[in-house]
């Protein structure tokens, strides 16, 4: 499991590479919720290269997206493969913490 | 039929064998035996070539499960064990997972509060929700065994998985 930071005209993008399973979220959890909650700025998350999603991964997005929604930012995710949209679907997530196809709309959506 | 092969050399698969039909693996109680699993699993159904929604279904569920028993129902250093069969029916793959930890029936569990909005959304208690919405039948029993049995299990759980839509 791998994670990459940048930044793009003031919001942060992470890009979660890897299985974001039991181990996986051990390996990332705390670098991810660090690299985003404290800084309070709006971040997309890239989930292109995430080959696998379970709930432990869940239980880390929608934590990091509650800290940053006390700061007033937000937490959108984009780019999912057919297989971890569908977890997403089928937990009802993405009702709380967006997930749409492309970086462009990640953007825009943060913007609005 | 009756198939076997010595298990892989990972730490964390104690048995992995081919018998009946079944797949069966003995998983140690740590994390990292999930993978050695998953990957035993990959091999065996790699030459069904099912839809890759439904090994990931599959893998979710496994995922979820193992992690539950490992996470929530072992005693560290324990030696505690996990004994998975994989069966293929006509319309399902059916995954039975035995454990010796403490007992748990996950049917038992309330269902989580709807993730409607952040500041409400539970952080637990998921997994087991995402499993019973992936799975197609969930069946919880207590197991019987021989005085004399070597494993000893307090939960049995039997997940089938669609195959067909």
């Amino acid at each position: 499991m791998e994670m990459r930071v940048s930044e793009i005209d003031g919001v942060k993008k992470v890009s979660l590479l890897g299985r974001l399973d039991a181990l996986g979220a051990d390996v990332v959890e705390t670098q991810f919720s660090g690299a985003i909650a404290p800084s309070g700025v709006s971040t997309i998350v890239d989930l292109s290269e995430l080959t696998f999603l379970a709930s432990l991964g869940v239980r880390m997005f929608i934590s990091t997206a509650r800290a940053l929604s006390w700061r007033g930012a937000k937490l959108v995710m984009y780019g999912a493969r057919p297989a971890v949209a569908e977890i997403i679907e089928t937990m009802g997530f993405g009702d709380i913490v967006p997930l749409v196809g492309s970086e462009a709309e990640a953007l825009a959506l943060v913007a609005g | 039929m009756t198939a076997s092969k010595p298990a892989p050399s990972s730490l964390g698969l104690r048995l992995s064998e081919r018998a009946g039909g079944e797949l069966r693996l003995i998983l140690d109680g740590r994390l990292a035996a999930i993978e050695d699993g998953r990957l035993a699993i990959l091999s065996y159904l790699e030459p069904l070539a099912l839809d890759p929604l439904v090994i990931n279904r599959l893998e979710v569920v496994f995922e979820e499960i193992v992690s539950n028993i490992v996470r929530h129902g072992f005693t560290p250093g324990s030696g505690q064990s996990i004994a998975v069969r994989l069966a293929v029916r006509p319309n399902a793959v059916v995954l039975t997972v035995e454990d010796d930890g403490i007992a748990f029936n996950p049917l038992d569990a309330p269902e989580p509060a709807p993730l409607t909005s952040l500041e409400t959304a539970p952080l637990g208690g998921l997994g087991i929700a995402l499993m019973r919405k992936l799975a197609a039948d969930v069946r919880y029993e207590t197991p019987s065994w021989a005085p004399d049995a070597a494993f000893k299990p307090t939960n049995r759980l039997t997940v089938a998985i669609a195959t067909a839509a």
